[in-house]
């Protein structure tokens, strides 16, 4: 029954369970910079109308003329609402004479005369410390809250809260919706966070959300903890083949479409060498490729591609490039997904795992991550290859994948192999779901013509792998 | 005095009452200084209800071709020999509307919105105050919070219906339309009320505009 209020973003939209309620209080909290204020102007410009506009109030806090000087560089800010649909208003003249009755006059004037749809008091906190002792202060938001729910106004009430006011503050009793954001720092890096703390009437996504800041306004990109489905999803049973003939056959015929697959070896094993024979094999079967790269620059991968035969010059192929500096997983699944639905990618290698690990805040996050984006690429028919760098050179003590193993579908682990005089390499499928592979390690060269199987090890090889 | 008959009107909502632009109700308090409204917090003019009614015997006159400024001396005249002494009840001139409402800052809002409207308004904040000032005052329409306290708010509907009253509006902060409409309501409107859609539901029961009469 109730109206949902739109941000301008579906994905913070969907966060919210559809979008914030019409006519409720909301409470947007955080440190300075975490982009309170851009966030409740993006709410007012998306939503404002001449009819019922939309009126920003700032207090004491920071100044009107600094707000709008900021807010000018945002793409959603519209010069020519201003006045119109949008007004700004300093509230901090009036608080300093008035002090809170002052403050209520006003409002209930600008209700009376601006008839608007959204109302921001920005800063709100900062209207405490006008209040003649917790009773006033008390009175004074008995008095507010009564007045904006008398009326049909969505409020924002900004402030500079930490989570501990939630519950000692009195202000918070009024609130339909708390959203917080917050920023944690880990090293160099900065991740920014949202979470909804209150949600009055909705269901919504519980958990730390990562958000930019950009100048379109805040993008979230919600976390992604897709729940198990138990539901059936039919794919097709005409296998995938990677590229490399003598490969599939040790996988019975190749990969399960939708399948998962971990790539698991030490640096120079030809672990993207393999994931470019899987992707480039798609324009064989008319399969739309899509290689997302960390490890490499486009150039860089072009001249290796070149050295096979391929190039990502080909329509049909895809290169998503994003230098692991700065990377945040969260926008980078929704970038990766967004690429696979914008291509019709069927096939796709993501170079490497241990990339996206380093962008993760932590562990259980990562899995989460990577869990919902197989489930995802699964239930679409699309099939993963993941490669995982692994330090030991010879011999492996353990898979140092972050729990990845159990979540992929078929496990290969590519090896050097101490020869006589020079260096060999070999291949092994450690798993393979819902079907039978062939155990024994094989014998493998590099060519131009990429991956040249021989054959199998014999026992003293292997052992001394 | 002025507690009794504080600044509440705009300088946009007396405009728009007496059918004056703001300009002139500015140039008239520069110039003549006879009627000046108080100002707000903010520093916007707020007429009382005896400033409209001063206002409008000015108009009235300017209208019918006095000068403004022998219109205002002769303002000041009667205000002077205190032959003034209050408004008049806006609704003995128009149509009266009974707002039944539980909550203090809806019935503020609903009031003012009626009244810049050119409605006459009386409040009520529970059932047998209802009861009472439909007997004493008889208004056109009712609008009735269903959750108004001491009663139900259908019951209201029912015992206001009887009374004559022939038009009521029932508003809820629920979803209440079906029990609104059975109690015999013309029509429901759930809160917090739009101003616009208040005064055109009110304009479309009554069949007139306030100012049309």
């Amino acid at each position: 029954m109730t109206d949902r209020l739109s941000s301008g973003s579906d994905r913070l939209d969907g966060t919210l369970g559809g979008g914030l309620m019409a006519n409720a209080i909301n409470f947007l909290l955080g440190p300075p910079g975490s982009g309170k204020t851009i966030l409740a102007q993006q709410y007012l410009f998306h939503n404002a109308t001449d009819r019922r506009p939309g009126v920003y109030f700032s207090t004491v806090s920071e100044p009107l003329e600094k707000i709008l000087r900021y807010a000018q560089t945002l793409t959603f800010f519209d010069r020519r609402a201003l006045g119109k649909s949008v007004l700004y208003e300093d509230l901090g003249g009036v608080l300093n004479e008035k002090g809170l009755p002052g403050v209520l006059a006003r409002v209930t004037e600008v209700l009376r005369e601006q008839r608007p749809s959204l109302m921001a008091i920005d800063s709100f906190k900062a209207t405490r410390s006008y209040a003649d002792g917790q009773e006033g202060f008390r009175r004074f938001l008995h008095d507010l809250a009564g007045r904006l729910s008398a009326y049909p106004v969505t409020s924002f009430w900004v402030g500079e809260y930490e989570s501990g006011d939630i519950i000692e503050a009195p202000e918070f009793a009024v609130a339909d919706a708390i959203i917080s954001l917050s920023s944690e720092r880990r090293g160099e890096r900065e991740s920014r966070s949202l979470q909804v703390l209150k949600l009055r009437g909705s269901d919504y996504q519980s958990g730390l959300h990562a958000y930019r800041l950009s100048e379109s306004g805040l993008q979230v990109f919600p976390r992604m903890a897709d729940p198990v489905d138990p539901s059936d999803y039919g794919l097709s049973d005409v296998r995938i083949p990677s590229g490399i003939p003598l490969f599939d056959a040790m996988l019975e015929d190749g990969f399960w479409p939708g399948a998962s697959t971990l790539v698991a070896g030490p640096s120079g094993a030809g672990k993207t060498l393999l994931g470019l024979h899987f992707v480039f094999n798609g324009l064989d079967t008319g399969e739309p490729g899509l290689f997302a790269t960390m490890q490499e620059n486009p150039s860089q991968l072009e001249r290796t591609a070149n050295r096979f035969s391929w190039s990502f010059k080909s329509p049909g192929v895809e290169l998503m490039y994003r230098t692991p500096v700065d990377l945040y997983l969260d926008e980078w699944v929704y970038d990766l997904l967004g690429t696979i639905e914008r291509t019709g990618a069927r096939r796709v290698v993501i170079d490497s795992l241990g990339d996206l690990r380093a962008a993760a805040l932590d562990d259980i996050r990562f899995r989460e991550y990577i869990y919902s984006l197989l489930q995802r690429c699964s239930r679409q028919g699309v099939s993963v290859i993941l490669t995982q760098e692994m330090p030991e050179l010879f011999g492996v003590s353990r898979l140092s994948e972050y729990g990845v193993s159990h979540l992929s579908d078929n496990v290969v682990l590519l090896q050097f192999v101490r020869g006589k005089a020079e260096l060999r390499r070999s291949i092994t499928v450690l798993k393979t779901r819902a079907s039978t592979h062939d155990p024994r390690s094989v014998q493998y060269d590099i060519s131009t013509a990429g991956f040249v199987l021989g054959e199998p090890l014999s026992s003293s090889e292997a052992l001394s792998s | 005095m002025a507690d009794q008959n504080p600044g509440i009107y705009s300088i946009g909502a007396v405009g728009r009452m007496l059918g004056v632009p703001p300009a002139r109700l500015r140039t008239w308090e520069e110039r003549y200084g006879v009627v000046t409204a108080e100002r707000s917090d903010g520093g916007h003019r707020l007429y009382s209800r005896d400033h409209v009614e001063q206002l409008r015997f000015v108009a009235r006159q300017v209208e019918q071709g006095t000068p403004p400024g022998d219109a205002f001396r002769l303002l000041a005249d009667q205000l002077g020999q205190e032959r003034w002494l209050t408004a008049p009840h806006a609704e003995e001139r128009g149509l009266l509307i009974m707002l039944a409402e539980r909550d203090p800052f809806s019935a503020e809002f609903g009031e003012y919105f009626l009244r810049t409207e050119g409605y006459g308004t009386v409040l009520a904040f529970d059932f047998n105050e209802a009861e009472l000032k439909a007997e004493e005052r008889s208004p056109q329409l009712a609008i009735v919070d269903l959750l108004i306290p001491g009663g139900t708010g259908t019951e209201l509907c029912e015992a206001l219906r009887q009374r004559g009253i022939g038009r009521i509006l029932a508003i809820s902060t629920l979803e209440s339309r079906d029990e609104a409409l059975a109690a015999g309501a013309d029509a429901f409107l759930q809160k917090p009320l739009e101003p616009l859609k208040l005064v055109s539901t009110v304009k479309d029961l009554l069949g007139a505009s306030a100012y049309l009469r």
